[in-house]
Order: structure tokens, then C-alpha cells, then sequence
């Protein structure tokens, strides 16, 4: 159904980091807003989607925000960054969803919604770093990767998945020895993202705990923020809610400060 | 959102959080109808993802169950949860609890009607006298030994001896049962439990797929245990003439046992024989009697009279039920499965060893079977993408070689409804053994066709 051959071909077909974005976050990591900003501008997709994901209810804000350099200052760099890493991330998504019934308004809103609650963690978690922060980006690249591999089968999958309770990942680790979390691991190297992304990515699969401690903390953090928002109407509805297995026992210990946190009663 | 049906119970496996917010959003109208016109034992919703629920998360589910029960009369209800979500659920629905809770799936299939799972010796506990009482009755219905403790310390004594019961039940709950009529099955018969009054829902309550399936497969012998029956109505009278007259066709037997006809016009019975229905006072009087056992047909599963050859419609068709196999095992294994060679004759089995077998029928528009015989170590490899780890467990091979083999026969039905055909699959079978299988093909007529994946070996057998 889906081979080693085909993810490789996958992930080769996924293009370096542009010349833009690495420079805007090179920029941004230096601390430099507005040079940031006005190379940013050079890249009208991504002055667009910046445009577009700020203005979203979650981040708040009363007044439109329109300027680059305006939402970069607004933002902060820590948050600018993390913005430029969801763009990314969104360059891999398909024209038209298959598998999922998802589409560019949808995929922003689970970035946006993701990105806000992290923030709202690693606040609650006292933790000011910005790989750390960056790395809620990458875990919606999961939900390409399977749209990507498995779009093309999607009977097989179906009647597969009408047998037997199988998630993407499992149905992928099994066929070919390789999940969709090693994949987004593949793929922040050839972006050259921070190894800690990785890492975190990896311990928030739930099935490859680290053995760094804070790595595996944060991973199981981020593996129930992960349901908490697939448990959103919105993205029950587009199929997302059993993409990938949720481990409930490894978020056992963390679940009470998190529902604390989320306000869930 | 979908059930996933296996031995006839849907499951549902929502993941996460069940609130107000997100309760509507599992199931949408098609995924309601469908649903309800599933011909399962039971509806059940999986706990064992949710890591938080309240009353408003779980009422999507409940008016779930209400629209299921009004239409097929399944059981409904959850299951696999710890005891906190236990109480939970008890707590917020203690008025009104139509809906059943069961621990875990293993413990619902001893609810249900099943070909496997049949006299398990379980341990159970409840401290409601009446849950006691009702579920051993439903247990004892199923064809299991059920052990009733009284008290919790008693349980816990018992269930802490190694291996002493097949199953251990506490934490659980029956609502409204279904009104899906038990069944068990002793040796080559299978015993159906009918009470009270008989009428024209009889229909409805019978698993008629589940018989059929029986037929298919080759059973040949089905009892009524009429014990509990205080009376049966024309329509009930009609529906099991019906019964009779189509189990004909298979050369099988229906058997009443324990019927007395005191409420119920004697003139019944005599329609009742006339359409071929045999009555016993016992049940010893037929399941100990082995001449009688031989001459009703459940000495084996085969016994096939009037047997049934493979037509031009089948051979048509074939390039489609091979199509689906390969296909399935392509998608499975993850390499190029190749047709080796066919021929219409009866099954052949060069060698018998350590093979294993699994078969489903189907039937519509065309009727037939599709059997799949397999070495045990490449019917493993075959499985591996559902088995997802070593095992040499037989009762997990066979279990999933049957998933397979659904998932064949699922393939089968695409491929046919493409060329305008409408077939229904029947629950698959499997054999541990190639004797089992041959004792229901055995003479018959078919297309035998060899393949293989990576090398290794497999057989395909298409009979009617």
C-alpha cells in the first residue's frame, strides 16, 4: 500500500527552507523585528498568511492588524518566529484535502489554535525559549504527511480502518517500519530546524517517551494539547479526531495541572 | 465518525475530549443512519481513549442508542473504562440508565452471539442483587458457566486465584438488553434461546444474517430452546415455517425443544411439522443421542444432499475475486501477490500440516464462498499489519485471519457493486485445521487458484 520507496520520495520532493524565510528567521532570532519585517514583505504568501492567522479570534486582537512590521512588533520575536515556522509547515499542505475533509481555513485554525494554547503552557511552565516554542510548528505536519501518503488509497484505508481500529501512524510504522512523527522528524532536518524540535515532535507522538526529562514533560504536554484541540467540533468533523492514537496513560500524570490550566470542569 | 464490527458488536472509538462542544460533531445524520441499520448484536461506545467526559460529551451517544434500539433492538451501551469513569456515568445517569456498561469488549462478547467465546467459566459480581441475577441468566443464555459472588470479598478471593475463571466480570451493568434472540453453539448444532410470547417481532429479534451465515458455513442443525415460550402467534408461526422452508434449500433441520402447546392452538404444531420443524421434550433428547445427532445432519458441519455447483456467473466473476484477494494481500503485506495457476475441480490440499483456514460467504445476486487456506507462519506474515507484534497465539492468528478475509470479502463487494452486482458478506469463519474445513467443502465443486507473495504459498478456493 505505502512503501519505504514512497516516503522517500516524499520527503525528497519537500523542498529546502526558501531563502526568504531563512533570513526572516534568522533575522527575527537576532532579534531584529523590522529588518525581519521588511524581508518578510518580500514574500507576499507569507505577508498574506501572517495577515491572516494574527487576525484570528484566538490571538485577541480588537483592530485588524495589516503590516508585517506591525505584527512582528505585536507578536514579539518569540511568537513572530513561531509564525514563520507555521507558514512553513503550510507550504507541505495540499491544493485540495483527500483524506481529511480539511481545507486552508481549517489547517490555519488548528496552526493558530495550537500555537496560542502552547504559548499559554510554556507560560504556565515558566519555559522562555524559542526552539521550544517553535516546536509546536511542526506537529501539524503529521496531518499532511498522512494526507499525503495516504490520499491515493483511500479505499484500502477505509476498509481497512472499518476492520480494525488503526490509526495513520500504526498503519505506517507496521507497513514500512517508519511513522508519521519520524517523517516530521525527516523533515525539520532538512528545514534545519533546532534538534530540540525533533526531539519534543518525537516524545509527542505518546509512543516514544525521551529520556531527557523536560524533553518528555513537554512531549506529553503537547500529546494532550494535540486531542484537547482534535476534540474541537471543528476538527472532529474534518476526520482528525483519530488520526493518530491517543495515549491516554501517558499524560496521566500531567492531566489535572492541564485541565487546570485549560479551564475544563 | 463509524463503528468498527467485529463478531457482531460496533464499536465506536472516540478519542480525547467528550464535552457539550464536541458531543454533536461524532456523529453526523448519515453516520446515525447507518448506524442503526448495522445487523449487529450490539452499538457500543469505547472509553478507553477519552480522558475526560461529562453528561452533555456522552448524551450525543445516547440519543445514539435511543434511535438504535428503535430500530434493531440491539444492546447499547459502553464499554472499556476504569472504574472512576464508572461511577461517573452511574452517578450522572442513575434514573435512567437504559444503556448497558461493560468493563472491557472481552466482556461484552460474552453478551453476544458469537461462533467463538462459548462456555467460558466466569467469575461475577454485582452488588445489585437483580444485575447479579440478570446477567448470569444472559450469560447462561450465551452457552458460558457463570460463578456468582455475593459479596466483595468473596470476589475479590476468587478473582485473585491464577487462571481459576475464563473472564472476570464487575463494574458492569445491563440496561435494556437486546432483544436479539441468544445463541450458542454445542459441537456441529447451534441453539437458539426463544421465551415468552412469540409474535411478529420474532423478525426483528432474530439474527437472521448470523443464520445464514451458519447455513453458509455448514452447519446443519439449529435448536430452538422453547422452554421459556408461553405462546407463539401466526406471524411467529409463519416466520419459523419460513425458517424451515429456506433451511431446506441446505438440507439442514430446525428443532424445537421443551414446547408445550397449552396456550399456544395444537394446530400450530401440526403446520409447524408439516414444514418440516421436528419437536423434543429435552434438549438430552437430541444432543445425546448420536444416531439421532448423525441423522439430523450434526454428526459434521457438511452433509450437504443436494449440493450446489459453481455456474457460468461465478466463473465470470472470478477475475474480481481474485482481484479483491490480491489486492488485500498487496495492501497487507506490502508486496506483489501473483497468481499461479487455476482450476475448476474440488479443493486440493497437498499438505495438511500446520495449515490454517479462514472462509466467508455472500450472497444477493450471486451466492457463494470464498476460502482462504494459508501455512500458519505466512498466514501470520499475511496478518502482520493487524497483528502488529510476535505472536504464536493460535486464537489471535485466527482472529485476525478472519479480519483479513472480512476485509476480502469487503473488497469483493466493491469490485462486484462496480459491475451493478449487490452482494451481502456473511461473517467469516475460521479453521484451525484444514479437517474442520474440508468436513464442510469437502466434494464440492470450484475454482482452486494458487498464489503466492514474496514466495510464499497460498490457496483460494471459490465454491458455492
Amino acid at each position: 500500500m505505502i512503501t519505504k520507496t514512497l516516503i522517500n520520495e516524499y520527503i525528497n520532493k519537500i523542498p529546502p527552507t526558501p531563502k526568504v524565510l531563512k533570513e526572516t528567521i534568522a533575522l527575527l532570532d537576532a532579534g531584529e523585528l523590522t529588518k525581519a519585517a521588511k524581508i518578510a514583505q518580500e514574500d507576499l504568501a507569507l505577508a498574506r498568511y501572517l495577515k491572516e492567522l494574527v487576525n484570528k479570534p484566538i490571538y485577541g486582537f480588537t483592530n485588524e492588524v495589516h503590516d508585517v512590521s506591525q505584527i512582528f512588533a505585536i507578536l514579539g520575536v518569540s511568537s513572530s518566529q513561531q509564525t514563520v515556522y507555521n507558514y512553513m509547515t503550510t507550504l507541505l499542505s495540499p491544493s485540495k484535502w483527500v483524506l481529511f475533509k480539511l481545507n486552508a481555513r481549517v489547517f490555519h485554525e488548528l496552526q493558530a489554535k495550537l500555537s496560542k494554547r502552547w504559548e499559554q503552557i510554556l507560560d504556565h511552565l515558566n519555559i522562555e525559549d524559542k526552539n521550544i516554542s517553535n516546536s509546536i510548528t511542526l506537529l501539524p505536519a503529521s496531518i499532511i504527511i498522512s494526507e499525503a501518503l495516504f490520499c491515493k488509497k483511500i479505499d484500502d484505508v477505509n476498509l481497512l480502518r472499518s476492520t480494525k481500529n488503526l490509526d495513520y501512524n500504526t498503519i505506517l510504522t507496521r507497513l514500512c517500519g517508519i511513522g508519521l512523527f519520524d517523517i516530521c522528524e525527516q523533515i525539520s532536518v532538512k528545514w534545519e530546524m533546532p534538534q530540540e524540535i525533533a526531539q519534543i515532535i518525537q516524545a509527542s507522538s505518546g509512543l516514544k517517551p525521551s529520556d531527557d526529562e523536560k524533553i518528555n514533560s513537554l512531549g506529553k504536554w503537547m500529546h494532550l494539547l494535540l486531542f484537547y484541540e482534535l476534540s474541537q467540533p471543528i476538527f472532529i468533523e474534518v476526520g482528525l479526531n483519530d488520526f493518530v492514537d491517543f495515549q491516554v496513560e501517558y499524560v496521566g500524570d500531567i492531566y489535572e495541572e492541564f485541565a487546570t490550566l485549560m479551564e475544563i470542569s | 465518525m463509524k463503528p468498527i464490527v467485529k463478531n457482531g458488536i460496533g464499536v465506536f472509538y472516540p478519542q480525547g475530549f467528550l464535552d457539550g462542544n464536541s458531543c454533536n460533531s461524532f456523529l453526523s445524520m448519515d453516520d446515525l443512519a447507518a448506524t442503526s441499520s448495522l445487523k449487529v448484536d450490539m452499538i457500543l461506545v469505547s472509553l478507553k481513549k477519552v480522558v475526560f467526559f461529562n453528561k452533555n460529551g456522552l448524551n450525543s451517544f445516547i440519543k445514539l442508542f435511543v434511535k438504535v434500539r428503535q430500530t434493531n433492538h440491539a444492546t447499547v451501551g459502553f464499554c472499556d473504562y476504569d472504574t472512576k469513569k464508572y461511577n461517573a456515568i452511574m452517578v450522572f445517569y442513575k434514573d435512567d440508565m437504559n444503556f448497558s456498561l461493560f468493563k472491557t469488549l472481552d466482556i461484552a462478547y460474552l453478551f453476544s452471539s458469537s461462533f467463538k467465546n462459548q462456555s467460558k467459566n466466569i467469575l461475577l459480581y454485582s452488588e445489585d442483587k437483580s444485575q447479579r441475577t440478570a446477567m448470569a441468566i444472559e450469560l447462561h443464555d450465551n452457552g458460558h458457566n457463570p460463578v456468582i459472588t455475593l459479596t466483595q470479598e468473596e470476589f475479590r478471593e476468587k478473582a485473585s486465584k491464577e487462571d481459576a475463571y475464563d473472564e472476570i466480570i464487575d463494574a458492569t451493568f445491563l440496561g435494556q438488553m437486546g432483544q436479539k434472540i441468544a445463541t450458542r453453539v454445542t459441537g456441529n448444532a447451534i441453539i437458539y434461546s426463544i421465551s415468552s410470547f412469540l409474535d411478529a417481532e420474532i423478525g426483528n429479534k432474530f439474527n437472521i444474517e448470523y443464520h445464514n451465515n451458519s447455513l453458509n458455513v455448514g452447519f446443519r442443525l439449529f435448536i430452538f430452546d422453547a422452554y421459556k415460550v408461553i405462546s407463539m402467534n401466526v406471524h411467529a408461526l409463519n416466520f419459523f415455517s419460513r425458517l424451515s422452508t429456506s433451511a431446506a434449500e441446505y438440507n439442514a433441520t430446525i428443532c424445537f425443544v421443551g414446547m408445550t402447546f397449552e396456550k399456544t392452538p395444537e394446530v400450530f404444531k401440526e403446520n409447524l411439522e408439516d414444514s418440516g420443524i421436528m419437536f423434543f421434550e429435552q434438549m438430552d433428547d437430541i444432543l445425546q443421542d448420536k444416531d439421532l445427532l448423525k441423522e439430523l445432519g450434526a454428526s459434521s458441519a457438511s452433509n450437504v444432499k443436494s449440493k450446489r455447483i459453481i455456474n457460468k456467473k461465478t466463473v465470470t466473476e472470478l477475475p474480481r475475486f481474485i482481484d479483491a484477494t490480491v489486492a488485500t494481500i498487496e495492501m497487507m503485506t506490502n508486496s506483489k501477490a501473483v497468481k499461479q495457476s487455476a482450476k475448476v475441480q474440488n479443493i486440493s490440499i497437498d499438505d495438511k500440516t500446520d495449515r490454517i483456514a479462514s472462509s466467508i460467504g455472500y450472497y444477493g445476486d450471486m451466492d457463494g464462498m470464498v476460502i482462504l487456506v494459508f501455512p500458519k507462519q505466512i498466514a501470520k506474515k499475511a496478518c502482520e499489519l493487524l497483528i502488529g507484534e510476535e505472536t504464536d497465539d493460535i486464537e489471535m492468528i485466527l482472529d485476525t485471519l478472519a479480519e483479513l478475509v472480512n476485509i476480502v470479502g469487503g473488497k469483493i463487494k466493491t469490485l462486484l457493486s462496480d459491475e451493478r452486482i449487490s452482494v451481502d458478506i456473511t461473517l467469516p469463519r475460521t479453521y484451525q485445521d484444514v479437517d474442520g474445513l474440508l468436513e464442510v467443502i469437502e466434494n464440492k465443486k470450484g475454482v482452486q487458484v494458487d498464489l503466492s507473495f514474496d514466495n510464499d504459498k497460498f490457496l483460494f478456493f471459490l465454491t458455492r
